[in-house]
């Protein structure tokens, strides 16, 4: 595949920092997926000792630029420049033995194994090899470091998904990294901890190390960067230096005139009716690892008001969720739905009765990513039962993908193809449709770009008021949980601490609730 | 020029020609290599078994059935490789309706039709005996099929020994030849019966509705890919496995009347040595079809045009008719091996790509 020559397109260069040559350039790296341009003739310079941030919506390109980086994609036009010299990387390995490694959003660590025992498989995998006794003393002294305590000798499956994520980023550096590429690595850990994580890259940075960043929290990327860099539609938007980054200049690159429409102030609520809708009377549910993860929980939903669970991860927010669709065992109390006992009733009792549902990890519960957007959408009982109107679905399909603005060729396109915020938009438009009386959330816009997720927010509101459906979101997200809420309730160690009706609510209040 | 991962999957057609190809290729050396067997009489063996259509529709047929059969299953990742034990349970009901009831004499189409159906019950319920412990304790299919193939053959076998042991059958082991109004009439010119060509084409009308326009058929694909979506969804995912795995049963089962009506006529014993390995030979028919169900039949053919010109190897270099079938099918298996081997590495390979890549200067 021949690259053709592109001469009309000036060569731009963020200015050299003083005195130092960058670590890794690239040159008019171009990606191509069938139907898009990921990567348009994409210009950047990384600096060793930076942190560079890598903002963008949802698609921008961010995650296949990083993959590109780390020899997951091969560019099909372009040049890597690795500390000066030209490089060609065609598989991790490639990348690793130039010092690049990548963390992603999901861990890959087996879980059957200790932490040790990971990290050394790593390590071999790529031809590293690295004392037993260093592992086990890096982890030690890292994780202390960090703040995060991890026994190495452990096994995975009794870590929570933070101390996942730090074995991750040690892994990294045992392999040597002087490059880390982080996509979104930190985008799912407690607010607390994520401080905590900041505070190592900072760090690790300050001694010499690169790190590149991506994230769509751009506050986050404003407190750690060292320079900004924002894709747009597969190109750069624009380079930045922390002194000159500023959020609306930054959300004016990512969105365009879409910026506009960033506002985090309370969205607007409607005097919700007086009957309830969801009821929950002194649940006790049990967590993945024996032990009550909720613990006497009592909570009412009205018809057409939002109910917000404010919490850190990991204190019954998921099984308490999880409870009330039907999907985990109740041991004790009561749930309640338009006045019906629904304690032993099935999900399907639910979804064809107006439940919509929006699980965490999108990808893993809420979609099937080899198949396509509209089987996606045909799976739920209340589209297809016995022979499938495929006609309509397609319809629906389509009307759905114009609404939320889905990046996709068509709406048989399969769901890998799509990008992380784009899948959570398929699965928002799916349920925002069926939830005709009740929505159940967990993290709905966790993974989505600050413009999107203001706008799904926006939905999920208006729907609410227009058709006046309930909602019940649980969210780790306090922006989310104080834009969206009529009420607040703080959930912590499994149990209800505290409710407040938003208007009211005083945020210190609530994050020392939280953390209490 | 550099190795990478393919983004883009080549057409899924390009796997299984190449992997035939040079499956036939590879047998020809190990059958010239091993047996000394000259490669112009293996070559035009083969030749005669694809150019012989008539010859090779009975095997087709049965072929194309399971392998339908099979995809049902494998679209929801149940490996079903009890396709001999549904199909040995549909030919033990159809020779009940055929030696045991008054059905042939009274009304012989209608006892065709229940020779068929009940066959595929019966294939049906043994798939659903597999299918429970799979669905509520979590038990791997592959084992449990598996062992359920032996344990349909010692059933019929203790039939066959016992009370359904013929009254004309001199000193064999066997039942009594099937009413000639049961036998299914032959399609004139080819090995297949009337029976067979209609039942393959509703099935395959049939599961191709299925799988495209029903919810069923929905959920099977989404039960193979995530499950976690039909849970979230409400959709039981036992209840999935369950009937997925039985309508797989339920097809496979009618190769057992097929067997009886248009093939064998009773049943010898022991049914293991007698049996036609449809069953086994089906799972090869799924795969080559790479989960498409246009590409069963044609998958079908070629591997029932191997089958045959195994068979006609033997007759070109005078076998006498004792050794004919074993050495016929030891020849079909070096095709098959040598096949299924080709596909399994073009598979591993056809993830990566070789590139070459102008640098921009
Ligand atoms: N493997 C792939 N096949 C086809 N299209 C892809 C693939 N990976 C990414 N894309 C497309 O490329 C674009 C950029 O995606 P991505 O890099 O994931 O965006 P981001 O990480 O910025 O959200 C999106 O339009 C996405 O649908
Ligand atoms: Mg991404």
């Amino acid at each position: 595949m021949a690259a053709e020559a592109n001469n009309a397109k000036p060569t731009f260069l963020s200015p050299p920092q003083e005195g130092k040559e960058p670590i890794v350039s690239l040159r008019g790296i171009t990606k191509r997926f069938p139907g898009v341009i990921a990567l348009d003739h994409i210009d950047l310079d990384i600096y060793p000792g930076t942190v560079h941030a890598l903002l963008g919506e949802n698609g921008a390109g961010k995650s296949t630029l990083v993959k590109v980086l780390y020899g997951i994609y091969t560019p099909d036009e372009g040049e890597i420049i690795i500390n000066g010299r030209s490089t060609r990387l065609t598989s991790p390995a490639d990348a690793i033995s130039t010092g690049i490694v990548m963390v992603s959003q999901s861990p890959q660590i087996i879980d059957t194994l200790t932490v040790a025992e990971n990290i050394i498989l790593g390590l071999e995998k790529y031809n590293h090899f690295v004392p037993v006794t260093k592992v086990y003393k890096t982890i030690r002294e890292e994780s202390k470091r960090v703040g995060i305590k991890i026994e190495p000798g452990i096994e995975v499956w009794r870590l929570s998904y933070t101390q996942k994520q730090l074995v991750e980023i040690l892994r990294a550096i045992l392999l040597g990294a002087k490059v880390l590429l982080l996509d979104e690595a930190i985008t799912y850990l407690p607010i607390e901890e994520k401080k905590r994580f900041y505070k190592f890259i900072r760090q690790f940075a300050d001694e010499g190390g690169t790190v590149v960043l991506i994230t769509h929290k751009i506050y986050e990327a404003m407190d750690v960067a060292d320079k900004i860099t924002v894709l747009r539609r597969g190109k750069v938007a624009g380079h930045l230096d922390r002194k000159e980054a500023t959020i609306e200049k930054i959300r004016a690159l990512m969105f365009g005139e879409r910026s506009a429409e960033i506002t985090y102030e309370r969205l607007p609520t409607a005097q919700p009716e007086p009957n309830t809708v969801l009821e929950v009377k002194d649940l006790w549910v049990m967590g993945d690892f024996g032990g009550y993860a909720v613990q006497g929980v009592s909570l009412e939903v009205k018809e057409g008001e939002v109910l917000g669970i404010a919490g850190v991860a990991g204190n019954g927010q998921k099984e308490l969720i999880q409870a009330i669709m039907r999907l985990r065992p109740v041991i004790k109390g009561k749930i309640m739905y338009n006045g019906e006992d629904i304690t032993r009733k099935t999900t399907y009792y639910l979804r064809i009765n107006g439940v919509g549902y929006i699980p965490d990890l999108p990808a893993k519960y809420g979609v099937s990513i080899e198949n396509s957007i509209i089987e996606n959408i045909a799976v739920l009982p209340v589209y297809s039962r016995g022979i499938i109107n495929w006609d309509k679905i397609r319809e629906l399909t389509l009307k759905l993908i114009k609404e939320f603005e889905i990046k996709t060729p068509s709406p048989d396109t399969p769901v890998k193809f799509l990008s992380g915020g784009n899948i959570m938009k398929v699965l928002v438009a799916r349920e925002l449709t069926v939830a005709t009386n009740l929505l159940v959330a967990y993290n709905p816009t966790r993974a989505l770009d600050e413009a999107t997720a203001i706008k799904v927010r926006k939905i999920i509101k208006d729907k609410v008021l227009k058709n006046k459906v309930s909602a019940i979101i649980a969210s780790e997200d306090l922006d989310e949980i104080f834009q969206i809420s009529d009420r607040i309730a703080v959930m912590n160690s499994g149990k209800i601490v505290g409710v407040f009706p938003a208007d009211k609510a005083k945020r210190e209040e609530i994050e020392h609730l939280m953390v209490m | 020029m550099v190795i990478v991962r393919r983004v883009k999957p080549l057409p899924y057609w390009i796997i299984p020609i190449i992997a035939l190809l040079a499956g036939i290729a590879i047998s020809v050396i190990i059958l010239y290599v091993l047996m000394g067997a000259s490669p112009a009489a293996v070559l035009s063996a083969i030749v005669y078994g694809f150019t012989r259509p008539g010859v090779v529709a009975k095997t087709f047929v049965a072929l194309t059935i399971v392998g339908i059969a099979l995809l049902v299953s494998f679209k929801g990742s149940i490996w079903n490789i009890g396709g001999e034990g549904q199909i040995t349970f549909g030919l033990m009901a159809a020779t009940w309706v055929a030696l045991f009831t008054a059905l042939p004499y009274i009304n012989p189409g209608l006892a065709q039709a229940s020779m068929i159906l009940l066959a595929m019950v019966a294939g049906g319920i043994w798939a659903l005996l597999a299918a429970l412990p799979r669905a509520y304790l979590g038990l791997d299919e592959v084992p449990v099929t598996l062992i359920m193939n032996y344990i349909a053959y010692y059933i019929v076998d203790i039939l066959v020994r016992g009370p359904w042991l013929g009254k004309h059958v001199y000193n064999y082991i066997r039942t009594d030849t099937i009413p000639s109004q049961v036998m299914f009439p032959q399609v004139p010119g080819t090995t297949m019966t009337w029976d067979g060509l209609f039942l393959l084409i509703i099935l395959l009308v049939g599961v191709w509705y299925l799988l495209k326009n029903t919810s069923i058929g929905l959920r099977i694909k989404i039960l193979g890919n995530n499950p976690n979506l039909l849970r979230s969804s409400g959709i039981s995912v036992p209840l999935m496995v369950i009937v997925a795995l039985t309508i797989s049963g339920f097809i496979a089962g009618s190769v057992g009347a097929l067997y009886l009506g248009g093939d064998v006529y009773r049943i010898s014993y022991p049914v293991e040595v007698h049996t036609a390995n449809y069953g086994y030979t089906g799972i090869l028919v799924a795969w080559l079809s790479m989960l498409e169900l246009i590409a069963v039949p044609i998958a079908a053919y070629i591997v029932s045009a191997l089958y045959t010109a195994g068979i006609q190897y033997q007759i070109l270099v005078g076998g006498h008719l004792g050794q004919l079938i074993t050495a016929g099918s030891a020849i079909v298996d070096v095709f098959i091996g040598s096949i299924l081997l080709m596909y399994t590495i073009l598979i591993t390979i056809s993830e990566y790509k070789i590139k070459i890549i102008v640098k921009k200067r």
